[in-house]
């Protein structure tokens, strides 16, 4: 008897089934009207200022979810409550949401049937572009405090965004951060990136961002009836 | 944490994939990976380490191919290893997409087996 080695070939994505998990639940999301928007920042840049002026100006006339994740605290949700239905997902430790904490988030909202489900990602721009959470549209914030230097710098994130927002927008007087260059760099990575600039605190473009995202929400979900 | 999770993926497929073909113990798992997996080698190579001790994959190595990204434009066709993640077509400035080095792939698992117990595949 000799010992030997047989090798199995493979050749499959590790993630192959989350990818699939995600795929169906984003379905199922819009089938029945729910557009899903995964906001995703380093920590500080402005998601949850944002999603208080979108909130704001979308809930007259489209209702709205938030699903809110940190480490630790519910002040986001705390802050949010008022103005839309809204969960904290705290993830202990984890520096960034995976679809079960979403699911989880969502079955203690009740599943809400909502226009546009919003999920403020952990602060982080690196491990939150690795996981799907069965959004329809990713959207990465760079507020003008942070520096231009950001894509070229986390460059997954980027790729995998379709939208990048540029915040904080009152301080660009103050900070020495050019849009065109930030612009560039992102587009450089991700060509077909949709750049808005927004300040949440003065309510500046966010009518803009609102349309866009009323825009992508028919979009989407009729990319998703046409499947059917 | 990030790679501890991804590891513990790949050990449940590379489980299923030992049991569906009669093997014991595993000696080497590859995998591939690239700039845009999400995934620092070093630290899937520890991870590896320390979750399959004590398992079927105890002492089994985690052999890493590092790829470079390959894209394809989607306006002409053409395929080109990307550079510094620049991602528009050296041709023509289109629209590509990518087909290589985004992902952890899985390339093969090594497993032992005996002369007289030939295992069929
Ligand atoms: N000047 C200015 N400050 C802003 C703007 N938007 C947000 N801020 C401030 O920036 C700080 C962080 O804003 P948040 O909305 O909490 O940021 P966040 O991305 O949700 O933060 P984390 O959830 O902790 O990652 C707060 O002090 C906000 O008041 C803006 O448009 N202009
Ligand atoms: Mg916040
Ligand atoms: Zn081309």
């Amino acid at each position: 008897m000799t010992d030997c080695t047989k090798t199995i070939n493979v050749r499959r994505d590790v993630a192959l089934e989350a990818k699939a998990d995600a795929e169906a639940e984003r379905r199922r999301l819009a089938r029945r009207g729910t557009l899903v928007v995964n906001l995703l920042s380093s920590p500080g840049a402005g998601k949850t200022t944002l999603l208080e002026a979108t909130a704001r100006r979308l809930t007259p006339r489209h209702s709205m979810a938030a699903l809110v994740g940190d480490l630790e605290t519910d002040r986001d949700a705390q802050r949010l409550s008022p103005l839309v239905p809204a969960a904290q997902l705290t993830t202990g430790g984890a520096c960034h949401l995976e679809l079960p904490l979403v699911r989880r988030g969502l079955e203690a909202l009740g599943d809400p049937q909502v226009d546009f489900l919003f999920i403020e990602n952990v602060g982080n721009l690196v491990c939150p572009a690795s996981h799907d959470l069965a959004e329809h549209l990713r959207v990465v914030l760079v507020s003008t405090t942070e520096g231009d230097d950001k894509p070229g710098k986390y460059p997954k994130m980027f790729r995998t965004s379709q939208a990048m927002l540029i915040t904080k927008l009152d301080l660009l007087p103050h900070v020495p951060f050019c849009v065109e260059a930030v612009q560039a760099d992102a587009r450089r990575i991700q060509p077909e990136l949709d750049i808005l600039e927004v300040c949440a605190i003065q309510d500046t473009g966010i009518s803009a961002w609102c349309d866009y995202l009323c825009q992508l929400r028919s979009e989407r979900l009729a990319a998703y009836q046409e499947l059917a | 944490m990030h790679e501890q999770s991804l590891v513990r993926t790949l050990l449940k497929q590379v489980d299923a994939i030992r049991r569906e073909h009669g093997a014991d113990q595993i000696r080497e798992v590859r995998v591939e990976v690239g700039p845009l997996s999400g995934v620092e080698p070093l630290l899937l190579e520890s991870a590896f380490d320390q979750l399959a001790a004590g398992t079927f994959a105890d002492g089994a190595t985690l052999a890493i191919d590092e790829v470079t990204l390959q894209a394809e434009c989607r306006s002409c066709r053409q395929q080109f290893e990307v550079d510094a993640f620049d991602f528009r077509c050296p041709d023509c400035g289109g629209h590509v997409r990518i087909l290589r080095g985004d992902e952890l792939m899985l390339v093969s698992v090594s497993v032992a087996c005996h002369e007289h117990a030939k295992i069929s595949s």
